[in-house]
């Protein structure tokens, strides 16, 4: 990066939320390399310690008054040509005083084939978290969405990209399903037999295990995102004051009150019903569901489920269609936003 | 698991596999309950679920569950040796727990030596027995003499039940004698081409093995024979008939409940022994009187004379016959394939054509009306709870029409209109909507208590009282049993 003249923050192994990072210490990160975050867990599974960063991007054109409050400001960024390119969590913070959008390197799970910066902005901001291993080979586990219709070659590009990138960073690399994360971040008691859904922003992954083996596993290419650009579509916002607002304010247990609000709780009850529905699908189609007489728990997470009020809608919708196994509770990740990435670190340490 | 569906190091998470099988599950769920550490609990799973030597296929081979489970259990606890080296506590118990499956392994082995000697005597005089037999045939014919002399061999004991004609009151001559019966099943759907012949009789034979007439090939190397088939039948004034009966009247269909591979290259091993365990385990049980696999195989389990446990309490009735003990009074068929996601899932067309054949074969051989070719959704009903839909295996989509059947489920549900019985939201989540027959039923029932100027709830109790009386004045092994919820008849499994 250094040709690029990047002002970031990349991660050094150390420091405050590394974790067990001293020299000789084995130290396995779980990621989740989710389309609106990237997630990081670390340490050992009972108290990982736990850092994310914002998978996007804004850029300014460049001016030499920019680029000296930029670096005043400790604001990470790059600059490209005659731009400059504000990434992670500070992207939003322009966004909003610009009054636009931030852009993403990541659409629908995967890379975005229509970002020209996409690669270089993900390993950007997998840099901020991911420090080159100090041992050789340690297992970095990170999440990948479950193919989709419309991401089957992409997928595969996608997930090599990133594994690349962290073979250059010195690990081994073991890509994890996003719902089997959470099943393995959540369901150690139940042995690893649930459904393990991650509603995130550019898609909704779902996976049945059982004992850890996935079963099936299904994705629907819409999730945050889509609600926050059909909201902002209907409602004349950009999608990321309509993210703000979702994120601050929304309780899907209340009465929808102004106009940003109804759409947000119509757009949700969208997303629930189609999620679903796909599951529905996919279930009747596949052949090896497990044969099991308990029920099966289903744990919610990822930062679309947050708002207050998701879980008993979705409950609802689930339970009102018929299923070849016996539902179990539906309950919340004990904590949605970081439930794949300490799945996907469960993972790392049981390996070898 | 197959080598093929074990996951490589890299894929093991990501890639979906099929599941293990039930008990495999089962042993590792149990084995890894006292165990706290996600890490550790992971661990073990993965070890195995992954081996290397992989045994699992042998594993299925094992006739005797116990074994089974114990070879499973000394599969599993292998698999805990590569992560109890940090745990002591682990180590200890794996320890015992060896100990233990090699007990049952060792013991269950001896058993298997004594009983193989004793298993090649009785092979050895079944073959005998059949090669000394005379060949029967059983044919269907216009011939009025035939059928004369059918009737004169009638015995007092042996009668038909009062469905049908007069002329067929001989149970049993159609063992015993070239009979000549007029053909009951309808043509085959008229689409279909190529020759039916007009007749059904046996066009050869061989060791575990009959061919019809009509391409039915019944495969008889499971046959085992149960209990002799022994009913009465009720009236719907409440009269118990006084005659028993012991010939079948009926069919009733089923499917099996169990794990269905794809029908794909690359599965045949998987598809072979899923069958095979299949058909093991309704011998065992004696739990149907045929089963149809999914290449439409026709396996003939319990011998038509005898009754197998298929039906529980299932409740059926045509004209004034109300029958009760559907486990006697029905030929249970099943086919490979389960009830999933609110419908049963699609058989093949194999299963379809064999399934026709073997319909055709039995109305012809016992005179059995197209009415009473039902489905065990149709009938199935727990008393206890008053419900109907015990279980749901064809609670829709037969193809009776395919079958030359008429449509049931558009004729009232007898459960329903005679012993009002109801259904729970749970029966409505499953089947998302009544079918016809049910909504008639309802509608009959309802419009009854309408005229009695009584509550639709009443009418239901006193109908569900009278059902109570009726099955207590029926003699064992239907008898009185509301209070039992899975009497021996119904399986505890949830089989169709």
């Amino acid at each position: 990066m250094d040709d690029r003249n990047d002002h970031g923050s990349e991660s050094s192994g150390s420091g405050s939320h590394t974790g067990q990072s001293q020299s000789g210490t084995r130290t396995r990160i779980g990621l989740d390399v989710g389309t609106s975050k990237v997630v990081s867990a670390r340490g050992d599974n009972v108290s990982p310690t736990t850092d994310s960063q914002l998978n996007a991007f804004f850029d300014v054109p460049y001016s030499a008054l920019h680029e000296q409050g930029l670096k005043a400001n400790r604001t990470p960024f790059y600059r490209e040509d005659d731009r400059l390119i504000v990434y992670g969590d500070a992207s939003e913070k322009f966004a909003h005083i610009f009054n636009a959008n931030v852009r993403r390197p990541m659409a629908k799970g995967i890379l975005n084939p229509h970002e020209p910066q996409a690669t270089h902005v993900l390993e950007t901001v997998l840099g901020t978290l991911v420090p080159v291993s100090r041992n050789p080979g340690e297992l970095l586990a990170f999440s990948v969405p479950a193919a989709a219709p419309e991401t089957g070659h992409e997928l595969t590009y996608h997930e090599e990209t990133i594994k690349r990138y962290l073979k250059g960073r010195g690990y081994t690399p073991l890509a994890v399903n996003e719902g089997l994360a959470v099943v393995l971040a959540e369901l150690a008691k139940e042995g690893f037999t649930g459904i393990g859904i991650s509603c995130g922003g550019g898609m909704c992954n779902v996976a049945i295990s059982y004992l850890s083996i996935p079963s099936l596993t299904m994705s629907l290419a819409h999730g945050g995102d889509f609600i926050d650009s059909s909201v902002g579509a209907v409602v004349n916002e950009p999608a990321t004051r309509v993210k703000a607002i979702k994120e601050e304010t929304l309780d899907l247990t209340r009465e929808a009150g102004d106009k940003i609000d109804k759409a947000l709780h119509i757009y949700y009850d969208k997303l629930i019903e189609s999620l679903v529905d796909e599951l529905g699908k996919a279930v009747q189609k596949t052949p090896k569901l497990p044969r099991n007489d308990q029920p099966m728990p289903i744990v919610l997470a990822g930062g679309t489920s947050k708002p207050n009020g998701f879980r008993d809608r979705f409950e609802k919708a689930l339970r009102r269609r018929s299923w070849p196994f016996q539902v179990g509770d539906v309950r919340m990740a004990s904590d949605p936003l970081t439930a794949t990435a300490r799945g996907a670190l469960v993972a790392a340490l049981a390996e070898r | 698991m197959t080598a093929a569906a074990r996951g490589s190091p890299t894929e093991r998470y990501r890639r979906e596999r099929p599941p293990v099988s039930r008990e495999c599950g089962d042993e590792l769920t149990r084995i890894t309950d006292d165990i706290d550490d996600p890490i550790v609990k992971l661990r073990y799973l993965q070890n195995a679920l992954n081996q290397k030597d992989d045994k699992s296929a042998l594993v299925q081979l094992v006739p005797i569950p116990p074994a089974r489970r114990a070879w499973y259990r000394l599969k599993g606890l292998r698999a805990l040796d590569a992560v109890a080296d940090a745990n002591e506590e682990i180590a200890e118990r794996t320890l015992a727990a060896r100990q233990t499956a090699r007990r049952v392994v060792v013991g269950a082995s001896a058993a298997a030596m004594l009983f193989v000697p004793v298993l090649v005597a009785i092979v050895a005089w079944q073959v005998n027995r059949w090669r000394s037999e005379p060949e029967q045939v059983v044919s269907v014919g216009s011939s009025t003499e035939a059928n004369a002399s059918a009737i004169e061999s009638t015995t007092a004991t042996l009668v038909v039940p009062p469905t049908t004609t007069a002329t067929l009151n001989s149970p049993a001559s159609a063992e015993e004698a070239p009979v000549n019966q007029p053909p009951v099943a309808e043509p085959l759907a008229a689409e279909d081409i190529g020759i039916v012949p007009s007749m059904l009789w046996v066009a050869d034979r061989g060791p575990g093995w009959e061919l019809y007439s009509n391409g039915l090939r019944i495969e008889t190397s499971y046959t085992v024979k149960g209990t002799p088939r022994d009913y009465r039948v009720q009236t719907r004034d409440g009269k118990l008939l006084p005659t028993k009966f012991d010939r079948p009247i009926g069919i009733l269909f089923h499917t099996s409940e169990s794990d269905l591979w794809p029908l794909e290259p690359g599965y045949e091993q998987e598809l072979r022994k899923g069958s095979a365990a299949l058909l093991r385990f309704v011998q065992r049980e004696q739990a149907y009187n045929y089963m149809i696999d999914r290449f439409g195989r026709v396996y003939r389990i319990v011998d038509d004379d005898s009754r197998a446990n298929h039906a529980g309490h299932g409740v059926w009735s045509r004209g004034d016959e109300v029958y009760l003990d559907l486990n006697s009074a029905f030929l249970g068929v099943s086919f490979e394939s389960r009830w999933e996601g609110g419908r049963t899932l699609p058989i093949t067309r194999a299963q379809l054509i064999a399934g026709r054949n073997l319909t055709h074969y039995l109305r012809q051989r016992f005179a059995i009306a197209p009415e009473m070719c039902v489905t065990h959704g149709l009938a199935s009903v727990s008393p206890k709870r008053g419900l109907i839909g015990y279980h749901l295996d064809w609670a829709r989509g037969f193809p009776f029409q395919a079958f030359g059947l008429p449509d049931l489920y558009s004729q009232p549900l007898p459960s329903v209109v005679l012993f009002g019985f109801n259904y729970d939201s749970e029966f409505l989540r499953t089947m998302g909507e009544r079918w016809p027959g049910l909504i008639a039923a309802e509608k009959q029932l309802a419009d009854e208590a309408r005229q009695r100027a009584i509550s639709l709830d009443e009418l239901r109790h006193e109908r569900q009282a009278q059902y109570r009386r009726w099955r207590a004045a029926l003699p064992t092994p239907a008898g009185p049993e509301p209070a039992l919820e899975t009497p021996a008849s119904q399986t505890a499994d949830k089989r169709g």
